[in-house]
C-alpha cells in the first residue's frame, strides 16, 4: 500500500447494487482504479475491507433502516469528501415513492405483517443527506461510466467534478433525435438531469426520468403543455414521481398557476 | 455459548450475512439474514400502468435486471394477450444469455474463485493469473456488450417494452457479437472444465429438492410456463403458489420459501440437474464426462454448473443470431386490453423468478414477484448449517467461518432482490435459561412431555411435564395428549418439547434447541422427526424448541439418574419462577 495514494470506500445502502455493479462494470478501467488510489473498501468487489479514515466515500442506496442511519453517520465522520451515487442516495429512489409515514407504514405491514418484527428498525427511504451533509451529486440509475469515472479522476486530481445540471433533452438534441413531445409521447426528457447520453429517445422511447429531477428543468411549462396535449394531470405527476424520491414535494410544489 | 458470525458476507450482490451459534458440540442456530432495507416494490407499482412497472421492477436488483424486466413483460404480455412474433422472443433470448454471461463470469471468477486459490479479491487474483483475469474480464464485458447491444444499457436498460424493443440491433451488431462469440470459445471451454474440475469439498452434503422451468420442446434453455421438479412433479406456473408459498422470518428482510415444507434450491445446479440430459453440442460432451451424483446434494457444485452454463449460452448465440438475420424488424405490438391477471417467469441466473400481476382499468392492482434468493434462503440456512456441524465434529471449527461463507456465495446469492468479510465474534452468553426466559416473555408457551418412562432418561420428559402440573404450570402437554390439544387456537403457539435428546455431551446438560434443526442433524437421529413432521404445522415446525437433557442411559427398566434428575430440578425450578 502506498501512502500517497488517496483511500477511497465505496459502499452500499439499500438499492439494487446497480452502481457498485456498473463500477465493477468499467472492466478495462477497474484494474486502473484499484491502482490509482488504495480502496480500502468495497463489499461487492473484495473480502479484505477495512473501515478506517477515508479521502473519499462513494454511497451507493438510500436509507431505509436505523442500522443504515448509523452506518452513514459513521462513513461521514471517517471521509474527507462524500459522493452520494445514483438516485436512491441522491434523491432515495424508487422505494422512496410513500412519501407520508403513515402511508409507508401501511404499506410496510402489508408486505411484511408487522413493523416490529423486523429487528433492522426500517425507516421511511430517505436520501442520505436527510442525515449527513454530501459534497458532491452523482445522478444516475444506475450511474454512467463516464460521468463516474470523470468525476473519479477529477476527485483523485484533488478537482472538483463537473456534473451535468442541464435536463436529457441537451443530449437528445445533440444526438439529433426526432422530439418525441412533438409526436405526443409523454417524455420526461425535459425534466430529467443528462448523463445517460439520451438512451431511451435513441431507442425511439420516451424518457422516463430515471435520472432524478433536473433543477433546471421548466416543470410548469412541461406540465401546461402535457395537459394541453391531454394526458391525465394524475399520471402526469406519476410519472414525474417514479424516480424523483422525495424530491418530488418540491418538484411538485413549483407547479404554480396550473390548472389540473 | 459462540457466536460465529459473517456479518456482511462479501462479494455477493447486496447485503446480507450468516450466524451459527455453537453450543460446546452444538451448533444450536444457524441463521442468513438480509440486511437490505425494506423497498416495498410490489405495493409501490400498484396504481401505475403496466409500462410504468416495466420500467419500476428491473430496480429490484441490478445484476438481475434483464431477467426482472423479461419477466415482468412476460406476465403482463400474458394478462394483456400481447403475442409477440418469433424476433422479439429470439432478441428476448439474446439480451437473457448476455445477462447469464455476464452474470455467471462475474461470479465464477471474480467472486467464487478467488476462495478456490485463495486470494482476497479478483484483483489480488489477476497479480498471479494476468492473462487469465483479462480474458475472464473480457467475457464478462461481453455479456454486458449484448445486453447493451438489445437493452439499451448495461444496466437497467429501457429498450424492452410490451410488445416488443423500441429499436432492434443492426445487422453487423448482429453479426459482430456472433463472431465475437465464436471467437471466446476455446477460453469458454477451458472455463467450463476448470468449473467442472475444481476441488470442491465433500462438507456439506445432503439431498434436496430442484425446481426450475420446462423450456418448450424439451429443450435446454431459461424460460417456461412450466415448472418441473427433480421429484418428477410439474406445476404450471399460474400455480407457482404451490411452489413457494412465502413467508417470512422475524431475523431477515428476505421473503422464503418452502415446497410441501421442505426446502428447495433454484439456479444453475437446479437447471443442469433438471434439464442436463436435454443439453447438446460441446455442452453436452461435457456434462456426460462430468456431472455425476455429487452435483445433485453439494451445492457448491452450482459453480460447476454455471461453467456448462456459459458453454450453453456460447454454442447458443450464434444460433440464436443466424435466425434472428432471416427475420424482418416488426412493429411494436400494440394492445387494448386493459383488464387481466397473468403470470411470467424466467430462469435469473440465480434461480426462477415469478412475477405475478392483476391489471384493472389499466392499472396495476396486483403484484407479487418471488426472487430466486427468496426461494434458495431455506435450502442457504440448512447447507450452512450441516457444514458448521460437520466441522465442529471433525474439531474443525477454525474452518466454519470460511465454509459458511463459501456455501452461502456458491448460491450467488443477490442479496438486494429481496450481502458483504467479518470477524469471528463471541457474542455475549445467551444461555437456555435466558433464552426460555425472553421466550416466556414475549408470548405464551406451551409445553409438551415427551418419552418413555420404562427407559431410564428416555422418560425425563414426561416426568418434568407432570411434575409441572402438579405445581399448577398452565399448557403442559403430554406426548399422547398433543393431537386433541391442538386446534385453531392453539394453531400459531409456540411449542417447547421437553425431551431427553443424546448430543454427546456430559449427562445432565440443557439445551434449547431450536426444534428444525433436529431434523437436519444426523447426529441427533430422533424420534421426535417422523413423529411431529405429521403433527405441525410450519410455523411450529419452524418456531418451535426442544429443551434438551442430555441422558446417561435409556436402558429399558432404568429409572432416571441422577445427573438427570437434577437437571429436570434446574428447568422445574425455572419454569415456577
Amino acid at each position: 500500500m502506498q501512502k500517497d495514494k488517496l483511500k477511497i470506500g465505496i459502499y452500499e445502502l439499500t438499492g439494487c447494487a446497480g452502481d457498485a455493479l456498473l463500477i465493477l462494470d468499467c472492466e478495462e478501467e477497474l484494474v486502473n482504479i484499484f491502482k490509482a488510489a488504495n480502496i480500502e473498501s468495497f463489499l461487492m468487489a473484495k473480502s479484505d475491507n477495512l473501515d478506517g479514515e477515508l479521502d473519499v466515500a462513494f454511497v451507493e442506496g438510500s436509507v431505509t433502516s436505523e442500522k443504515e442511519r448509523q452506518e452513514i453517520l459513521d462513513i461521514r465522520q471517517r471521509s474527507r469528501i462524500v459522493v452520494a451515487i445514483g438516485i436512491c442516495s441522491c434523491f432515495g429512489g424508487i422505494q422512496a415513492a410513500f412519501l407520508e409515514e403513515k402511508d409507508w407504514e401501511e404499506n410496510f405491514k402489508k408486505v411484511y405483517e408487522t413493523k416490529d418484527l423486523i429487528y433492522i428498525q426500517p425507516l421511511q427511504s430517505k436520501p442520505i443527506d436527510e442525515y449527513i451533509k454530501v459534497d458532491y451529486y452523482l445522478p444516475g440509475c444506475p450511474i454512467g461510466k463516464e460521468q463516474f469515472l470523470s468525476t473519479f479522476s477529477r476527485i483523485l486530481a484533488g478537482n472538483s467534478p463537473e456534473l451535468y445540471r442541464f435536463p436529457v433533452c441537451v443530449e437528445c438534441k445533440w444526438n439529433e433525435n426526432d422530439c418525441l413531445l412533438n409526436k405526443d409521447i409523454l417524455c420526461l426528457g425535459p425534466l430529467t438531469r443528462a448523463g445517460c447520453n439520451s438512451v431511451c429517445i435513441n431507442h425511439k422511447l420516451p424518457c422516463v426520468g430515471c435520472w432524478g429531477p433536473s433543477e433546471e428543468g421548466n416543470r410548469t411549462s412541461e406540465f401546461s403543455l402535457l395537459l394541453e396535449k391531454g394526458f391525465d394531470p394524475q399520471l402526469i405527476k406519476q410519472k414525474m414521481a417514479n424516480f424523483s424520491g422525495t424530491r418530488i414535494s418540491e418538484f411538485l410544489a413549483t407547479l404554480k398557476g396550473v390548472k389540473k | 455459548m459462540k457466536k460465529i458470525a459473517i456479518e456482511h458476507l462479501a462479494r455477493v450482490e447486496g447485503n446480507g450475512g450468516v450466524t451459527a451459534t455453537i453450543d460446546g458440540r452444538l451448533v444450536t442456530d444457524v441463521k442468513f439474514f438480509v440486511n437490505e432495507g425494506p423497498r416495498l416494490v410490489e405495493r409501490l407499482v400498484l396504481g401505475k400502468t403496466p409500462e410504468e412497472d416495466v420500467n419500476l421492477v428491473p430496480r429490484i436488483c441490478a445484476i438481475c435486471s434483464v431477467s426482472h424486466r423479461y419477466a415482468a413483460i412476460r406476465s403482463l404480455e400474458n394478462a394483456l394477450g400481447v403475442e409477440v412474433p418469433p424476433k422479439v422472443t429470439l432478441l428476448r433470448e439474446l439480451m437473457h444469455l448476455g445477462e447469464m454471461i455476464e452474470s455467471h463470469s462475474l461470479h465464477v471468477y471474480f467472486l467464487a474463485l478467488p476462495d478456490y486459490l485463495g486470494f482476497p479479491s479478483a484483483v489480488a487474483m489477476a497479480s498471479k493469473y494476468g492473462f487469465e483475469t483479462k480474458i475472464a474480464l473480457e467475457m464478462k464485458q461481453f455479456g454486458n456488450l449484448i445486453m447493451e447491444t438489445v437493452s439499451g444499457r448495461f444496466i437497467h436498460g429501457e429498450n424492452p417494452v410490451i410488445g416488443g424493443f423500441g429499436k432492434y440491433p443492426s445487422r453487423e451488431e448482429l453479426v459482430w457479437i456472433k463472431n465475437r462469440a465464436i471467437q471466446f470459445m476455446p477460453f469458454v471451454l477451458k472455463t467450463a472444465k476448470l468449473f467442472a474440475e475444481l476441488n470442491y469439498p465433500d462438507c456439506p452434503e445432503a439431498e434436496t429438492i430442484f425446481a426450475c422451468l420446462n423450456p418448450d420442446q424439451d429443450r435446454f434453455g431459461f424460460v417456461g410456463d412450466e415448472i418441473l421438479l427433480s421429484t418428477g412433479e410439474r406445476i404450471n406456473i399460474k400455480d407457482y403458489r404451490d411452489l413457494t408459498n412465502e413467508f417470512h422470518v422475524s431475523h431477515s428482510t428476505c421473503k422464503r420459501s418452502l415446497y410441501k415444507g421442505k426446502p428447495y434450491s433454484v439456479g444453475a445446479l437446479a437447471r443442469i440437474n433438471n434439464l442436463g440430459e436435454r443439453l447438446e453440442g460441446e455442452v453436452k460432451r461435457l456434462y456426460k464426462k462430468y456431472f455425476n451424483s455429487r452435483w445433485k446434494k453439494n451445492p457448491l457444485y452450482n459453480n460447476a454448473a454455471q461453467g456448462l452454463e456459459i458453454l450453453y449460452s456460447f454454442e447458443r448465440i450464434p444460433q440464436v443470431i443466424d435466425e434472428l438475420l432471416k427475420l424482418p424488424d416488426p412493429a411494436l405490438v400494440k394492445y387494448t386490453k386493459k383488464e387481466g391477471k397473468g403470470v411470467g417467469a424466467v430462469e435469473a441466473p440465480r434461480g426462477t423468478l415469478f412475477h405475478s400481476y392483476e391489471v384493472s382499468g389499466g392499472r396495476i392492482a396486483f403484484a407479487d414477484i418471488i426472487t430466486p434468493t427468496a426461494q434458495n434462503a431455506e435450502d442457504i440456512e440448512k447447507y450452512c448449517y450441516l457444514a458448521a456441524q460437520k466441522l465442529l465434529e471433525e474439531g474443525q471449527e477454525d474452518k466454519i467461518k470460511e465454509r459458511m461463507d463459501l456455501v452461502v456465495r456458491s448460491f450467488d446469492p443477490c442479496i438486494s432482490c429481496s450481502a458483504h468479510m467479518a470477524q469471528v465474534r463471541r457474542a455475549g452468553e445467551e444461555n437456555w435459561k435466558e433464552k426460555l426466559a425472553r421466550l416466556r416473555k414475549s408470548e405464551s408457551l406451551i409445553f409438551v412431555g415427551l418419552g418413555n418412562q420404562n427407559h431410564g432418561d428416555d422418560g425425563a420428559g414426561r416426568e418434568l411435564a407432570l411434575k409441572l402440573r402438579e405445581q399448577g404450570v398452565k399448557d403442559v402437554w403430554l406426548e399422547e395428549e398433543i393431537e386433541d390439544s391442538f386446534g385453531e387456537k392453539n394453531s400459531r403457539r409456540r411449542l417447547i418439547f421437553i425431551d431427553a435428546v443424546c448430543f454427546g455431551e456430559s449427562p445432565g446438560k440443557i439445551v434449547l434447541l431450536p426444534l428444525q434443526y433436529i431434523f437436519w442433524n444426523s447426529v441427533l437421529s430422533h424420534r421426535l422427526s417422523p413423529f411431529l413432521s405429521g403433527q405441525l404445522n410450519y410455523h411450529q415446525l419452524k418456531n418451535s424448541f426442544v429443551l434438551g437433557i442430555q441422558p446417561e442411559s435409556i436402558e429399558e427398566g432404568k429409572g432416571i439418574s441422577r445427573s438427570v434428575s437434577q437437571a429436570l430440578q434446574k428447568i422445574l425450578n425455572e419454569i415456577k419462577n
